[in-house]
């Protein structure tokens, strides 16, 4: 299989350079298109709040990277919002767990967005004044999320599995915990991670190397020699709590299930554990059949695998009348494949189809670019992740299931619907 | 980069579009009937019976995995509201051949999956599937009580369903759960049956031989009695004193929904003001609700506007705190009436054309980009505009063609969904 991937391979294949301040530059130009998607990411997420920066040690309270994200569309010159307005392109950010990343799309001046995007990343501004201000809309956006009953299983469960580490906290953190960043907090968190030699540039689409590269030297992007030391928290094995259950106003049940792995990377380790969530309850399985015909769940129950620094863990979450009905099913499931093994035709089909994703994500400028950043801030090459693919055998997974997915590790969270609203009218 | 329609029989038509660049390739097979508040039921269960299998793959299982062998060929059944039109479509999408590890012909199974799916589905005794459809029956229902899970949906749709009352273009898209328990197998086979005769046909192809595609529509349609129904056209709600709503709810984030009717008719051909209006209004983060209404006053977390012309409505959505929600809707009022009746800046307008302009640009980079823009221009009816005419005509639209729009905006619904607990003023 493996030597039959070379369309693939020629179409992963992208351009690159480490700057000498340490910047990594990944370009994909994408013959006939229009748009260029351009990507500016960091390794800092939620999940870090304790490290030593130039012998300091920092401590953050909740939410602090997502925080800084929002403030560094602000400067001196104004909002880059308004900037990126200018050009006609489409400009945001995000923050996950262990990245923060700053984007635009445009299909004129590459050049001039290029210029904004480096520059609000690297020249940032940060004031007690605009640091209130800010403080007032992410207060909002937290409570949109509180109302997410999707959102609230999922963090639930991370309370439940982790005992210390910080991926308990919410990734914008709570009303109470942005009100203590300051400015001082902000610099120091720029200082440790938005040095140039732990970022990544990625641009794909209508674009070339050279281009970018002649940004980076406009943009004079600083050498900074300084060191990042993260402070990891001393998880256990054991999991917090095996359970939780709240209420809020869903229509049905929710239900999540998580399991605690012992913390491990690898992109091979990664597509092995992607395809286990598909081989116990995707849409080609008994399991998902049996659920979905017995009107048991919701069509969106599935599986899904995260792994961080000091973390691996699976979570499945669904819409359900019986959670615990479904729980136990899932669990039996898992039980069975681990002595029966994995089905041969199935976990052919689940290569295939992953094979499919991969191709589908080279196509547009938007997944090339993202493409090549997540392979950079996850410490891999473009491309790995198919040569990866191409291994797998059906005993990895067999294997895997020795050892992973144990009921002993294993968490439960439901959310069961409040009592129904009030409808007042008023002409 | 322009659309080739080919009309293949009364009332049903081919279009083409060159797509070399992509991975993958699509076929899409859209039918286009009025929407009926009879069979809206039937028609919302449609694309989950028909996903679900069809004659040559009857089991949803086996055809998950037919899917998977396909490299994760993606099997889309769905249906929208366009105005009083409901629209059922069926795609398919997938890699290109050339990516095939066996050199299988991929995009041929695509085509005959698709017109498999849209024009073969599986009967049993001349009828769906009596336990594919009680299956299904109880997933719309788990579907449409789930609505408030999403707090912002389920303003909208409140709202909505207020502003359209009995209005067909306020036909619910996912049906209603009173109807549901009187679908039968008899009545969506019916319904499946109507719309074949009498739909407009659109069949899309991006990427695939449209030379294989051809018979294949042409081979479906002779089996069809065909007597296609004039489509209804665009249509608007009268303007009415603004009524005001509130519903009570266990939520941290209050969601507010102001729905305005334009009083007459859209006019299709002024499809470029309505978009220049909304990116100055508020459609981009450079637009006056998220400028003043949020980052200036604070009021809300998000604050957006957008027109759907087939039915003469401006929705206006914001997530608000609970204590500010009176404090927002003024807000947004205000700036409304400010933008019909007072000065734009050059700048605004600039801004909204190069906005509009790169989104337009970069119509062409994305299989479903495209599919979008092509099917709305048909949908829109008229002459086909390609992205790159769109944008060349912005440069005409001014001021005065915003303030214009706007100004034929009145308020009819706001609908607010806020806490449960009086612990606001």
């Amino acid at each position: 299989m493996a030597d039959t991937f070379d369309a693939v391979r020629r179409a992963v294949g992208c351009q690159s350079a480490v700057l000498e301040n340490g910047l990594t530059v990944l370009v994909r130009p994408m013959p006939g298109y229009s748009s260029t998607y351009a990507l500016y990411g960091t390794r800092f997420g939620s999940v870090d709040l304790d490290f030593e920066v130039e012998g300091k040690t920092v401590h953050l309270p909740a939410g602090t990277a997502h925080f800084l994200e929002h403030k560094m569309f602000e400067s001196e010159e104004g909002d880059a919002f308004a900037r990126f307005g200018a050009t006609g392109a489409s400009a945001n950010a995000y923050t996950s767990f262990d990245k923060t990343c700053y984007l635009f799309s445009a299909t004129d001046k590459v050049d001039e967005n290029l210029d904004i995007l480096l520059s609000m990343v690297n020249e940032p501004y940060f004031t007690p004044a605009t640091i209130q201000k800010e403080q007032g809309i992410i207060g909002q956006e937290i409570k949109m999320y509180e109302d997410s009953p999707d959102w609230r299983v999922m963090t639930a469960l991370f309370g439940c599995l982790y005992q210390e580490h910080p991926i308990r906290h919410d990734i914008a953190g709570t009303v109470e915990s942005i009100a203590q960043i300051t400015p001082e907090m902000l610099y120091d968190c720029c200082r440790a991670f938005y040095n140039p030699a732990n970022m990544v540039l990625a641009v794909a689409g209508n674009v070339t190397l050279e281009q970018v590269l002649a940004a980076c030297k406009r943009a004079k992007l600083p050498v900074c020699p300084g060191s990042v030391r993260r402070l990891e928290a001393d998880e256990p094995a054991a999991i917090a709590a095996p359970k939780a259950r709240f209420s809020m106003q869903v229509a049905k049940p929710c239900l999540g299930v998580g399991f605690k792995e012992a913390p491990r990377r690898g992109v091979k380790f990664e597509v092995i554990c992607d395809m286990l969530t598909e081989v116990i309850c995707g849409g080609m399985t008994p399991l998902y059949r049996t659920l979905y015909d017995q009107n048991l769940v919701n069509p969106g129950f599935d599986g899904e695998f995260l792994a961080l620094d000091g973390l691996c863990c699976f979570l499945f979450t669904g819409e359900t009348d019986q959670p615990e009905k479904v729980r136990e099913m899932l669990l039996a499931e898992i039980r069975r494949l681990r002595a029966e093994g994995v089905d041969e035709e199935l976990f052919t089909l689940c290569k295939n189809q992953l094979y499919g994703e991969m191709v589908q994500d080279l196509e547009s400028t938007e997944s090339a670019a993202s493409l090549l950043a997540g392979s950079f801030l996850r410490g891999c090459q473009p491309g790995e992740e198919l040569a990866a693919l191409a291994s797998v055998t059906k005993q990895d997974l067999d294997d895997a299931l020795q050892t992973m997915l144990r009921d002993e590790r294993c968490a439960t969270v439901v959310i069961d619907p409040a009592a129904a609203g009030e409808k007042e009218e008023l002409v | 980069m322009s659309l080739h329609t080919e009309p293949i029989a009364a009332g049903a038509f081919l279009h083409t579009l060159p797509a070399e660049k992509f991975n993958r390739c699509r076929v899409s097979i859209h039918f286009r009937f009025p929407a009926s508040r009879a069979a809206a039921t039937d028609h919302a269960l449609l694309p989950l019976v028909l996903e679900r299998g069809y004659a040559a793959c009857p089991d949803m299982t086996a055809l998950s995995r037919k899917l998977a062998k396909l490299y994760g060929a993606d099997l889309t059944v769905a249906t929208t509201m366009q105005g009083a039109c409901r629209v059922l479509s069926v795609s398919v999408t997938g890699i290109k051949d050339e990516f095939a590890l066996q050199g299988e012909r991929l995009s041929a199974e695509y085509a005959a999956l698709a017109f498999g799916v849209a024009f073969e589905p599986y009967f049993e005794n001349g009828e769906f599937s009596a336990e594919a459809v009680e299956i299904e029956k109880a997933t719309l229902a788990r579907q449409l009580e789930s609505e408030i899970n999403d707090k912002r949906l389920y303003c909208v749709r409140q709202a909505q369903r207020r502003f359209f009352g009995n209005s067909p273009a306020g036909v619910a898209r996912d049906g209603y759960l009173e109807d549901l328990p009187a679908v039968t197998p008899a009545s969506l086979t019916a319904a499946y049956k109507d719309i074949l005769r009498t739909a407009t046909i659109d069949v899309m192809v991006l990427g695939l031989d449209e030379a294989a595609v051809r018979p294949l529509l042409a081979a479906a349609l002779e089996k069809q009695p065909r007597t296609p129904a004039p489509l209804p056209g665009y249509l608007a709600m009268p303007a009415a004193p603004a009524e005001h709503f509130e519903e009570k709810l266990d939520l941290e984030q209050a969601k507010l929904c102001m729905l305005f009717t334009m009083g007459r008719p859209a006019d299709p051909e002024e499809l470029d003001a309505y978009r220049m209006a909304m990116c100055v209004f508020g459609g981009l983060p450079t637009s006056r609700l998220f400028l003043n209404v949020r980052e200036k006053q604070s009021l809300c977390y998000y604050c957006a506007s957008r027109i759907t012309a087939a039915s003469a409505c401006m929705m206006v959505d914001s997530g608000v705190e609970p204590a500010n929600a009176q404090k927002a809707e003024a807000a947004i009022l205000a700036e409304l009436q400010k933008l019909a009746g007072g000065p734009i800046d050059p700048e605004e307008l600039q801004n909204a054309r190069l906005a509009l302009a790169s989104g337009m640009a970069g119509v062409g980079d994305s299989l479903a980009g495209l599919e979008n823009w092509y099917f709305g221009e048909i949908l829109r009816g008229g002459r086909i505009s390609t992205p790159q005419e769109a944008a060349a005509r912005l440069e005409s639209i001014g001021a005065d063609q915003v303030r214009q729009v706007l100004r034929r905006f009145t308020l009819s619904v706001s609908y607010l969904v806020t806490q449960k607990e009086e612990t606001h003023g």
